[in-house]
């Protein structure tokens, strides 16, 4: 087992009296992609923007990196994670590369440094997107921008990343480009951790899997514990049968 | 070819164009040879011993037109850096000082600190500028959110107040202190001198440096409120900050030479067609570009008709086409 990269425990969290959180406890490995799942309103996002330090939060503990949380400033928090919003669009029609470039103004203040237009570079090198570079960023399709956006955490050079339904609206194309993308970023040293919907994309890609259900997230009994029918239909409410294509399983749901 | 045209609308415009506007004036007679020659007594420096028509002509050029045109121009600079400042911040680009209720705001403080000398008249101006866009802010966003047709409904009614409260003012000053309201109201820079020129020089200076240092920060700003928390930065200083200072440049020009209205606006537009919408540059060409073509309008409201045109009623004139335009080409929801 590797060390957590985030460790929450027993947190707890609502809006004035209702709760959105009820003693959450769960530590994501590092270095690994893993993927939150769960029905709507299950607290998915709020346990991410909490996370993220977007949303602060007072009862239990949240630790980035063996660190505390609510402790660490927003710089600092930058260097360690990024996080990726659910909802993103533009008004000014900015080029990509000056898009991607803001990812580092936690870090030069006023004015970008030339090593920042490398790490512009190298991010959108690795994502497999330099030919976007000059084009502008509201002209692209849902896929391409989401590309840009996760190229825009990159260059934060962070420890983490969190993503909030990063293959939401894409094609079947840019889903699992995205995705192979992902996978292929925590071989360089990164925990990606993804919120999504599709249980099936979920487990190609996952290294680790975590289900959020009633304000908590759910703990399957051993790792593929949570492929089979019975804890699907606990989570989602829906009944579903379990296949064998070749050496995948795949689940189909159906009442 | 592009390029060289737009650098030279930028940066090649100005200094020359300054200098033309020394020669545009209602005075009559005066011919080129007359400006060659203050030009020539100017540079040694014998201008008392010359004749007195140079003579003549260096004081309408060195105490009327040259502060004028230097108004003219940090004003237009200013006006034009705040417009560009606040859309990026406000993400709406049908946004500026006249459309957010702050000139109205700081018009209002500017007549009520001519009518009764309660404080000096810049920061009666600066505090009602910020109280309005304060107002502004806080009636059109819930929740932080808000739509780019609920902030122009919102700075229409903070603008409306502040309209009425100047109507009320006027309504109770003396007949004096009326005209010179109502003309100032209008926009006038026929009233500039070294004062006020000394007295505007700095706030403005101070605006304008401000966003210009703050031209990438508002770069990140553009994109959106997660979107700078999503990558560390807590964006709440910097917009205060730049809010602030777009205040400060747009509640000084106010107090210096009343209403312009809508410059702000569409001076952002044209630079963004000419250098794109990044801020790094465009915000250069918002303090330039703005000083330049606020001249040129000076100039003709000058030198159009016998009398001078109020420069408010022309930017107005202007201005709201232009806000047509925008409204049509951004499809704007109005459900």
């Amino acid at each position: 087992m590797t060390e957590a990269a985030i460790e929450v425990e027993n947190l707890s969290f609502g809006y004035g009296k209702t709760p959105i959180l009820e003693q959450v406890q769960v530590a994501f490995p590092s270095n690994r992609f893993s993927v939150l799942l769960g029905r709507n309103g299950s607290g998915k996002s709020t346990l991410f923007n909490i996370m993220a330090g977007l949303q602060k939060y007072r009862h239990g503990s949240v630790k980035l990196m063996g660190k505390e949380r609510s402790n660490m400033s927003f710089s600092d928090c930058a260097r360690v994670l990024g996080f990726l919003p659910q909802f993103h669009k533009s008004v000014f029609p900015f080029q990509v590369k000056d898009v991607v470039l803001t990812g580092r103004a936690a870090f030069s203040a006023f004015s970008p440094r030339r090593s920042d237009m490398e790490k512009v570079g190298q991010a959108l090198e690795e994502l497999g997107i330099s030919h976007l570079a000059e084009r502008p960023y509201t002209e692209l399709s849902g896929g391409e921008q989401q590309l840009v956006m996760i190229a825009r955490v990159l260059v934060q050079n962070p420890r983490i990343i969190l993503l909030d339904e990063p293959t939401n609206h894409l094609d079947i194309y840019y889903q699992t480009y995205v995705l192979e993308k992902l996978k292929k970023l925590t071989e360089n040293n990164l925990t990606v951790i993804a919120i999504m919907h599709d249980p099936n994309m979920a487990f190609l890609y996952a290294d680790h899997c975590y289900f959020m259900k009633d304000r908590t997230v759910l703990t399957p009994g051993d790792t593929f514990d949570y492929q089979n029918g019975a804890f699907l239909e606990h989570v989602y409410d829906v009944r579903f049968t379990t296949v064998q294509v070749n050496d995948k399983m795949v689940v189909v749901p159906g009442r | 070819m592009r390029n060289v045209l737009t650098g030279f609308l930028i940066y090649g415009l100005p200094i020359p164009l300054l200098l033309y506007s020394l020669t545009v004036g209602p005075s009559q007679g005066l011919v080129f040879a007359d400006y060659w020659d203050w030009g020539r007594a100017a540079l040694h420096g014998d201008i008392h011993e010359s004749s007195t028509k140079v003579y003549m002509l260096n004081n309408i050029i060195g105490n009327v037109r040259l502060p004028r045109v230097l108004l003219t121009f940090i004003i237009g600079a200013g006006l034009a850096s705040s417009g560009g400042a606040l859309q990026g911040i406000f993400r709406n680009p049908l946004v500026d000082p006249y459309v957010l209720g702050i000139s109205s705001g700081s018009a209002f403080g500017a007549a009520l600190a001519i009518a009764f000398p309660l404080l000096h008249i810049n920061v009666m101006a600066f505090v009602l500028g910020v109280a309005s866009v304060v107002m502004t802010y806080s009636f059109a966003f819930s929740n932080n959110k808000s739509s780019i047709v609920a902030v122009i409904l919102s700075g229409m009614i903070v603008s409306g107040i502040f309209t009425a409260s100047l109507t009320v003012v006027q309504y109770i000053s003396d007949p004096y202190k009326l005209q010179a309201i109502v003309q100032w109201t209008m926009g006038n820079l026929h009233h500039a001198s070294w004062d006020k020129l000394n007295t505007a020089a700095l706030p403005v200076g101070i605006g304008i440096v401000g966003m210009y240092l703050m031209r990438w920060r508002l770069n990140l700003l553009a994109l959106g409120e997660e979107e700078a928390k999503a990558v560390g930065v807590n964006p709440t200083a910097d917009k205060a900050t730049l809010v602030a200072l777009a205040t400060l440049t747009t509640s000084t020009s106010v107090a210096a030479a009343g209403v312009i209205s809508m410059y702000g606006l569409f001076i952002p537009h044209l630079t963004r067609m000419m250098v794109g919408p990044d801020n790094r540059k465009a915000m250069p060409a918002n303090i330039l570009f703005g000083g330049s073509f606020l001249v040129i309008i000076d100039n003709f409201s000058r030198s159009l008709m016998d009398f001078e045109i109020p420069i408010g009623i022309f930017t107005m004139l202007l201005g709201a086409p232009f806000f047509l335009f925008l409204m049509k080409k951004n499809k704007i929801n109005w459900v």
